[in-house]
Parts: C-alpha cells; sequence; structure tokens
C-alpha cells in the first residue's frame, strides 16, 4: 500500500532543469539505492519527492496521488526526507530535535514511547538528549537526522548521502542500523549514495542517474554484476 | 560545511562504558532557574515599598518596555525574523486603549488590556502575511516604513487621536481596600500584566509551537520538511509579538494617561530593537535586561556627559556589545559557568 510510483518527474532550479523524466517504481518496504556521478540529479529527485523543490510529473505514494504538494503536506502524508547535510537545529537539544521529528503528529500519545525506539536504534543518542545538537559528531549528527526523520512514523523515509563526511566504519554501523529499521518497520526507503557498495549491500533495487535520467535500472545484484555500469559511475571495479 | 567541521572539533572523546552526565542545558536551568525568579518576584513586590514614587515610575516603565521586548524577542529571538517597525504595535495599543477610554465614558480600564492586546494582534496578522514571503533587510525595510508612517497617520484622524495634540486622561487609581498610593498601584498592575505574559510567552516557547518556531529560526528548509508550515508560524509569530506590544502600549497608556504621536516615532521601535539585542536575543532574562538597559542608560549617559548623551548612550551599546556578543543575558550566563561547582 505504500508503494511509491513516479512517472515522467521533472524538475530543476529557475531555468535551469536537472531531471528530464524520470520514472521508477518502488515496491513496499523495498530499499531502493539511486547511484551516479556527481550533478547527475541525485539530491534533486529527493528534494522533487519531499516538495522541497517544485516538479512537474506524477508522484503516488500508496495510491495517493501527490505531485505540487507542499512540504509541510507531504511530511503529513508520510514523506520523512533527511536532507544532505543533515538539517540539523544546531542550537536545540538532541531531545527537542528528536520531538521535532514528530511535529506532524497529533496528540503525545507514543511520542515518548518512539523517543525510545529510536535509542534502541542509536543508543549513543540517549546519553545526549539535554545536549545541543550542534555539539554532536558527524556521525551522531546523522544518526540523530535519520532518528528524528523515524519519529514522524514515515511510510516512505528518504535519505541523502548519510555517509557524507563520516568515518567509514561509522557508515557501515550506520547502514546496518538502516537495514535493521527497514526490516522491523516496513519503512520504504529510497536512499542516495556515493558509496555504491554499501548502499548496493542493503538494497534490494537500484538506478543509475545520469544527467538527469535513469540510464540503467535493476535489482541490487544486476547492478553490481554490470561491469561497465561499475566502471563508468561507481568507480570501482568487479 | 564550517557546521560540521566545528561539530567535529568540539566533540568530546565518547567513553563507551561510562556514559558522561548529561551537560545542563545553561547554568540557570531546572530548579535553579525558577529559585532565581521566585527570588526576583519577591524583591518585585517589596521594592516599590522603599522607593520614592519617582523611582518606582522608572520601575513601572522597566516593566511596561520587558513586555513589549518579550513580544519582540519572540518574533526575532525565536522565530529568526526581524521588525524595525514594532514601536507601531506599541502605539497601537496605547492608541486603542486612549481612544477607548476617552470616548467612552464608564469604560472599566483593565477591559482596555485584552481589546488593545486584540487588535495589535490582528495588525501584526495582516503585517504578518506580506512579512512572511521577505527576509532579512527586506523585511527590515517594510517594517521600518510601518514605524515610518505611523506619526502622520495619528495626526490626520484629529477628532479620534486628538491629532498632534494627543489625548490626555486619568490614571487608574487605587481602590480604597489596597491602602496603595497612586504610583505603587499602577506598579502592581503592571507587575501583573508582565508576570501573565511572561508566563504566556514562556508556555507558549515551550510548546509545539515553540520547537516550529525554533526551527523555522534554525534551518527553514528542515523545519518545512518536518511539516512546519512556515507561512502560518511566521504570520503567528508576528501577530503574537504584536500582541504582546499592544498588552505593554495600553499599559503605558495607563501608567503615563498620555499619548501624542511624538511619543511613537521611528526611534521607539529602534530602541526596543537595540534593547533586544543588548539584552540577550532568545533568552529568557533578555528582555527584562533590555528594559533595564533603555530604561537607565540614557539617564546615565545625561549624568556623564550633559551635552551628548546620545552618544554616550551609542558607546555604551557598541561597549556592551563588545564584552557581551550574546547580550547581557549571554554575560551573565558566562560568569555564572566561571563558579567552580562542587560535585
Amino acid at each position: 500500500m505504500s508503494t511509491l510510483e513516479v512517472e515522467d518527474l521533472t524538475a530543476g532550479y529557475g531555468d535551469a532543469r536537472v531531471l528530464h523524466g524520470i520514472g521508477l517504481t518502488v515496491g513496499e518496504g523495498e530499499i531502493c539505492a539511486i547511484l551516479g556521478p556527481n550533478g547527475a540529479g541525485k539530491t534533486t529527485l529527493l528534494r522533487a519527492l519531499s516538495g522541497m523543490i517544485k516538479a512537474r510529473g506524477r508522484v503516488r505514494l500508496g495510491g495517493t496521488d501527490l505531485a505540487g504538494r507542499s512540504p509541510d503536506a507531504l511530511a503529513r502524508q508520510g514523506i520523512a526526507h533527511v536532507p544532505e547535510g543533515r538539517g540539523t537545529f544546531m542550537p536545540l537539544t538532541v531531545e527537542e530535535n528528536l520531538r521535532l521529528g514528530a511535529f506532524v503528529r497529533r496528540g503525545r500519545d507514543g511520542v515518548n514511547a518512539d523517543i525510545e525506539r529510536i535509542h534502541g536504534y542509536f543508543p549513543v543518542l540517549k546519553d545526549r538528549m539535554k545536549q545541543a545538537a550542534g555539539s554532536l559528531s558527524g556521525g551522531e549528527q546523522q544518526m540523530l537526522a535519520i532518528g528524528r526523520a523515524l519519529m514522524s512514523r514515515p511510510r516512505l523515509l528518504l535519505l541523502d548521502e548519510p555517509s557524507l563526511g563520516l568515518a567509514p566504519l561509522v557508515t557501515r554501523e550506520l547502514f546496518r542500523i538502516v537495514q535493521a529499521i527497514n526490516a522491523e518497520e516496513q519503512t520504504t526507503v529510497v536512499v542516495v549514495e556515493q558509496n555504491a557498495h554499501l548502499a548496493l549491500g542493503i538494497a534490494q533495487q537500484a538506478h543509475v542517474l545520469e544527467t538527469g535520467r535513469i540510464v540503467l535500472s535493476g535489482t541490487a545484484e544486476q547492478i553490481r554484476a554490470d561491469e561497465q555500469v561499475a566502471q563508468s559511475y561507481l568507480g570501482y571495479r568487479v | 560545511m564550517s557546521e560540521t567541521d566545528s561539530a567535529q572539533v568540539k566533540r568530546a572523546p565518547a567513553p563507551p562504558a561510562a556514559p558522561r552526565r548529561p551537560a545542563p542545558a545553561g547554568p540557570l536551568a531546572g530548579r535553579w532557574r525558577w529559585v532565581a525568579i521566585a527570588l526576583l518576584l519577591a524583591a518585585a513586590c517589596y521594592a516599590p515599598f522603599q522607593l520614592v514614587p519617582f523611582h518606582v515610575f522608572q520601575l513601572t516603565m522597566v516593566l511596561v518596555y520587558a513586555v513589549a521586548l518579550l513580544g519582540l524577542n519572540l518574533l526575532v529571538g525565536h522565530a529568526g525574523q526581524i521588525s524595525l517597525g514594532h514601536g507601531a504595535f506599541f502605539a497601537v495599543g496605547a492608541y486603542t486603549t486612549a481612544i477607548l477610554l476617552d470616548h467612552w465614558d464608564g469604560m472599566p480600564y483593565p477591559v482596555t488590556l485584552p481589546l488593545a492586546a486584540g487588535v495589535a494582534f490582528l495588525l501584526g496578522l495582516a503585517f504578518g502575511v506580506p512579512a512572511m514571503r521577505l527576509r532579512g533587510l527586506y523585511l527590515a525595510l517594510v517594517t521600518l516604513a510601518m514605524a515610518i508612517f505611523l506619526a502622520p497617520l495619528l495626526k490626520r484622524f484629529e477628532e479620534l487621536t486628538g491629532g498632534s495634540m494627543g489625548l490626555t486622561l486619568a490614571k487608574p487609581a487605587p481602590p480604597a481596600w489596597s491602602g496603595l498610593a497612586p504610583d505603587q498601584w499602577l506598579y502592581f498592575l503592571t507587575l501583573v500584566v508582565a508576570v501573565a505574559a511572561f508566563l504566556l510567552a514562556h508556555s507558549l516557547l515551550r510548546s509545539r509551537v515553540g520547537r516550529a518556531l525554533h526551527a523555522l529560526r534554525d534551518n527553514e528548509i528542515a523545519a518545512e520538511v518536518m511539516g512546519v508550515r512556515l507561512s502560518s508560524y511566521k504570520t503567528l509569530a508576528f501577530a503574537w509579538s504584536a500582541m504582546f506590544a499592544g498588552a505593554a502600549g495600553c499599559v503605558y497608556t495607563w501608567v503615563i494617561g498620555f499619548v501624542s504621536p511624538d511619543s511613537f516615532t521611528v526611534n521607539l521601535s529602534i530602541t526596543m530593537l537595540a534593547g533586544l539585542v543588548v539584552g540577550g536575543l532568545g533568552t529568557l532574562f533578555g528582555p527584562l535586561l533590555g528594559a533595564l538597559f533603555v530604561m537607565f542608560v540614557p539617564s546615565i549617559s545625561q549624568d556623564i556627559n550633559d551635552a551628548a548623551p546620545g552618544v554616550i548612550f551609542g558607546l555604551l551599546i557598541i561597549a556592551v556589545m563588545y564584552v557581551a556578543p550574546t547580550g547581557l543575558a549571554g554575560l551573565a550566563e558566562r560568569l555564572i559557568k566561571k563558579i567552580p561547582r562542587k560535585e
């Protein structure tokens, strides 16, 4: 029911069009990786999906047409976007950041229980609850950003470069947790990632983006096995 | 990504076995903050019985400005918008009160408070709609224009506003049971309004609404994807902020008993903003400290050099900002942190 269907999506900034007719489908509870070189439009795709930028085309989540809605309306529809650079509210405490994640939910029911749940995934946040979020390390901030997104109980989680600026060990841990979250909560995940190896490790399907178009789609296995793709777009040899 | 870098630098090595004690949000956190407030309140109740009437009047005016700055703090300190025209909302509250008391005999003065606050709220809402599309310097300019055109407007409708002569009113008299002098009665009226305003602002900021305002101040885009509707919250921040300024204006009229266009020049708006920044943006005690500053520092400047009080006042603002870039409230916090604590 929370299947994401995107058809003929075009978007850009001002006169510059970045996405040229993107079409993809992500099944409920699936993880979809978006790969591609710099400037391919990966971040723009996520921004278009969460309403941060205006887009044309059809976007449906669980059968509801979401095209042209504002970001806050999309948040209420169950789309949680962990933006590039994490979007941490630096002066606010970790707890305030998490509670802001539950902003779209009416009533207090379950918010405290959900904070417990987030602590389960990210125990390090528990000891930092009263600390200013800006004092956390990069990895901790990324965990906070994902935890905050989960507080809205999203149907669709959009992750933009979770590995950016993090140590390889921290990144691996983070991807392991994303996989656990996906398995436990059946949240549909779209993850944009430069580190193709890691992303393909947790995704069921992947799309390769180049200059605003999808040039290759397939299961994670297929994409991983495609030698030419590996060399041209992903920067590693099979 | 300088934010990320500084966060990395500040990060303390995290011992996985023994979680470090979470640092308090501020030195005046939790119980101690309320002890400080209780002491302050006790002193505020005691002071008028020890001071000469003129000083009681000065303290009353401090409270009036504190309420106005509390409102401005909501908008500037917490919601991250700017207003160079908040004196206009203050004036609207003051004039609403004066006109009501002047034109309707037997109008009980406490009724004018919610009415003045309500009119200012609606005006703030009306201004908030264009304001939500503007930011930074553009918003500053539009709000400044609001302050500039107010005085000529007030001079226009002479029958209502008394023109440039203004309106003179009787001040609220102390009821016999209180046994207070007029100046003391006005002081306590103002104190009640100020405490109520403080509690209202505090509970507003601690709620979901307060979190939404902080979010849009700190990161507009992230706030939006969290589901905060920017247009509504920016407009409402303007309206609430205007409401506090309007309430302060109302109490101003009670206390002074006279309004005229010259009492609400552009200077008032600028002084309010300067006072708030000096006091400490986005802090609990900033509005009170700022109000003390704008009330007392001009007269101190006058004492230092009779010829150029404006220059001295300006220099003092620069001096304060130099030693306390986060305002007097920030400075106080830094000093309290230096006191060694027993574990």
